[in-house]
């Protein structure tokens, strides 16, 4: 136990060089990407064009003259104290915009979750039970068409049948559970067909095994050998991609977003980058460091219960 | 081969539950437009962006909803018209402005419109001096150059005093330049709102989720003619598709604002008799801006063939279905002060300059294209028609979509030969959009690098800035018209519409020149 603890520490140290180096370089791309953001405020209308006295005023104001590496330290010091900045563009403070928009992202992030492990899970280990038969190849099928179809055509098939044909679902906004079914499911889609077949893969490889064999010849059912010695085995896998397919719609997913109007991360950051929006790119790179961090600490926990070397330090 | 089939339908059951209980409870759609009868229902709208920014926002709403008023508005023809203030009157100099306000007005929250409510509003212009908006960004010095001071002279009276003569203060205060809220909404230091926005129109604000929606009700109180329908919900749809599908499952009855449906999408729509469109001139133009710092368009023959060899009403009928008035005009139709310059065509004449400018040689063109244009207009599809008709002069275009940011950015560092975009009218005053494309040293000729020089234009922009006579100025207008269309700082395409569409099951609903006619808008009988 105390082996785990040290490993649990070790796990968060680690995290702090991770966020200054991510937030490090989110800033110098921003930087060097084309585009002035003094520009970019003072030109939102469409219609004004900024003189160079104007572009000039406003990056001082917005503190664009200062080097680099001011620009970052100042950025820093008041991002330790919990203050993100306020956008250059819509100047609203950016903590308050992450949060009004998280539960937003998180819903759906949820929702295409519940998608990914309600459907995949019990397809792939019908399909590893059923290895070569007509229902696996039928599985097999369905999960290359999952992982094919691009997210914005089955955004539009989706609108068509379910809004625009039986009027079922609403299209767009965000409210109960029915505006989160169609966005979550065009996020699961291609995790869905990549965990139907990894998981297939793994349950396999784990039913192949020497204790399955033993379990067998001990008379235990397929069932129980299945379930509870090949199942769970095969989980650890599966447990790192839904950590990291988790963090990366947390992250939002601008697609889907904008398809179906939710205004969560994903429209916010991209707003942010087209609009050079230095202050909004940097917080977001710190919201989804953090939260890949907590994830793979979370998938690390759970390593730790489903394997018990893990636990013995790897011994 | 019993146990297999057993098997098979088990599993096709299950999906076939899930699927079931995952849409369980999704019956019909509860959109509130249903039933026609009831005419206090409310009616959902979509627009493709949010209308009611809020608190930080130079308005808080666009103007477009009704929910405040300037003391001078537009009127359809793109002139001045009285508003909030009901007449006006200036000293002989035009440094002193008298507004006589109308009487018996009330913002949203009950305050009165009188005179100290305008210098309060006033106040928070001068103090906040420039402040953003994605509808028109607010900046004091260019809409008041030179304000001195606001005064109260009545209850119904205020005078504004400048240093210099300002005859065309009315155009600039036109819409945006002069909108009026309660002064118990706006912070008068930041300019901030500080609470939902209260203005004086048929509209007022009683529900809103930014990025979402925002709803309206009928203003009980409104001075005069009262909003038709009682309830509009207007909801912020950014993807054009969605839009379209919305309308189709009459999840919302209408669309508005920029870009509020494709001309591509507005035909498919209306091969369903249910639909209607509606369209109105509009202030945006389109351009093609070309790189006057550099060869091939740094010689003014080149630039004159480009003109000459795009056929802009193949444009129009082919991409924006028929929707737009082919011009050469650098100023919208929508100005008071503009003049109508129809567009020559002639391909082989241009042609025949190219080849002899060019000695027959081909040459490789970057042709850059914002990435907003793709989204709102068919601009890709343009371009390459754009391509294709100058290849066959011996142009070769490369088309590359940039996003808004990195389009400016190679604008300005000359980093393309060719792009193509649009212009807005700021407001009634056209002095801005000369003054930037054609002044050597204007805003848009710098930041576009069309190396724009005319010493004709430069003097009769000059003289424009000291120039007070109205019928001068316009005189001036139209000479600066001509020498746009004659040697173009810019090549103006065509004038766009404002395009929108609706369900049949709403009338009164048309699309105007700043928006629609939304207090006319009611339930079909």
């Amino acid at each position: 136990m105390k082996t785990s603890f040290k490993y649990l520490i070790k796990r968060i140290l680690m995290t702090i060089p991770v966020l200054v180096g991510i937030t490090l370089f989110a800033f110098l791309l921003g930087v060097i990407a084309p585009g002035d953001p003094a520009v970019e405020y003072l030109s939102m209308d469409g219609v004004s064009t900024p003189s160079q006295e104007e572009v000039q005023n406003a990056r001082q104001t917005l503190g664009l003259n200062d080097s680099l590496a001011v620009q970052y330290i100042k950025w820093v010091k008041k991002a330790v104290k919990g203050d993100l900045g306020v956008s250059y563009i819509k100047k609203t403070p950016i903590t308050g915009e992450i949060l009004r928009r998280l539960p937003i992202t998180l819903s759906v992030s949820l929702m295409a979750m519940f998608f990914v492990i309600l459907l995949s899970i019990p397809i792939s280990l019908v399909m590893a039970l059923k290895k070569d038969s007509f229902i696996d190849k039928i599985g097999i099928f369905f999960s290359l068409i999952l992982t094919s179809i691009p997210g914005f055509w089955l955004a539009i098939i989706l609108l068509t049948i379910f809004c625009e044909k039986l009027k079922w679902l609403p299209t767009s906004g965000y409210g109960n559970i029915k505006h989160l079914i169609m966005p979550g499911f065009v996020l699961a889609s291609g995790t869905i067909g990549t965990i139907i077949r990894l998981n297939r893969a793994t349950l396999l490889e784990v039913l192949g095994q020497n204790y399955i064999i033993t379990a067998k010849s001990k008379g235990l059912s397929n069932k129980i050998i299945t379930l509870k010695h090949g199942f769970l085995n095969s989980l650890m896998p599966i447990v790192t991609v839904l950590g990291n397919y988790f963090g990366a719609i947390l992250g939002g997913s601008t697609v889907v977003e904008v398809i179906f109007g939710l205004p969560g991360m994903g429209s916010y950051v991209i707003k942010g980058i087209m609009s050079r929006d230095y202050p909004v790119i940097q917080g977001y790179v710190v919201f989804t460091g953090l939260v890949f961090v907590v994830l793979n600490f979370i998938v690390d926990i759970c390593y730790l219960f489903l394997n018990p070397k893990m636990r013995l330090g790897g011994k | 081969m019993k146990k297999f089939t057993k098997n098979k339908m088990a599993i096709i059951a299950l999906v076939t539950m899930l699927m079931l209980s995952l849409l369980a409870g999704c019956g019909k759609n509860e959109n509130n437009n249903g039933s026609a009868a009831a005419t206090d229902k409310e009616v959902v709208l979509a627009a493709p962006r949010d209308l009611a920014p809020g608190e930080k926002d130079a308005y808080y709403v666009s103007s477009i909803l009704y929910v405040w008023e300037p003391l001078i508005g537009l009127s359809e023809d793109g002139a001045p018209k009285a508003e909030l203030a009901e007449k006006w009157s200036n000293s002989s100099d035009y440094k002193e402005w008298i507004f006589t306000i109308k009487q018996g007005v009330k913002f949203h929250d009950g305050v009165s419109l009188n005179a100290d409510a305008v210098v309060k509003n006033f106040q928070r212009y001068t103090n906040m001096k420039t402040k953003g908006s994605p509808f028109y960004s607010f900046n004091v010095e260019k809409t008041y150059p030179n304000l001195e001071g606001v005064e109260k002279l009545s209850d119904y009276e205020v005078k504004l005093k400048f240093s210099k003569p300002i005859s065309t203060l009315i155009y600039n205060m036109a819409r945006f330049g002069s909108a009026m809220y309660s002064p118990e909404c706006f912070d008068i230091n930041t300019g901030d709102f500080t609470k939902v926005v209260q203005g004086t129109g048929p509209f007022k604000i009683v529900d809103r989720k930014k990025d979402q929606y925002v709803t309206l009700e009928r203003n009980e109180n409104y001075y005069g003619s009262k909003s038709k329908i009682k309830s509009v919900k207007i909801k912020a749809i950014p993807d054009a598709q969605t839009r379209y599908t919305a309308l189709k499952s009459e999840e919302i009855m209408g669309v508005m604002d920029l870009g509020a449906i494709t001309p591509d999408l507005a035909k498919e729509l209306l091969k369903d008799n249910n639909f209607e469109i509606s369209t109105s001139k509009s202030t945006i133009t389109h351009f093609i801006s070309v790189n006057g710092t550099k060869e091939p368009f740094n010689n003014p023959k080149i630039k004159e063939a480009l003109s000459l060899i795009i056929d802009r009403q193949t444009i129009i009928n082919e991409f924006f279905g028929g929707h737009g008035t082919p011009t050469m005009n650098i100023l919208n139709q929508a100005s008071p002060f503009a003049k109508e310059i129809k567009p020559i065509y002639n391909a082989a004449e241009a042609k025949n300059i190219i080849k002899k400018e060019l000695n027959g040689q081909a040459t490789k063109l970057d042709f850059i294209i914002p990435s907003y244009g793709v989204d709102r207009y068919p601009y890709k599809a343009v371009a390459e028609y754009i391509q294709s008709v100058l290849n066959e002069a011996g142009l070769n275009c490369n088309i590359t979509v940039l996003d808004g940011a990195a389009f400016k950015e190679a604008q300005k560092n000359g980093n393309y030969h060719m792009s193509i975009h649009t212009q807005g009218l700021p407001n009634a005053e056209p002095f801005s959009i000369f003054e930037g494309y054609m002044k050597s040293t204007g805003s848009s000729n710098k930041a576009y690098s069309l190396g724009y020089k005319n010493e004709k234009a430069d003097k009769l922009i000059n003289k424009l800035t000291t120039t007070i006579d109205l019928n001068e100025r316009k005189k001036i207008y139209d000479e600066l018209q001509d020498i746009s269309a004659e040697c173009p700082s810019s090549i103006a395409l065509f004038e766009d519409v404002n395009l929108i569409a609706y369900n049949k099951k709403i009338t009164g609903y048309k699309s105007t020149l700043y928006g629609t006619t939304l207090f006319n808008m009611e339930w079909s009988k």
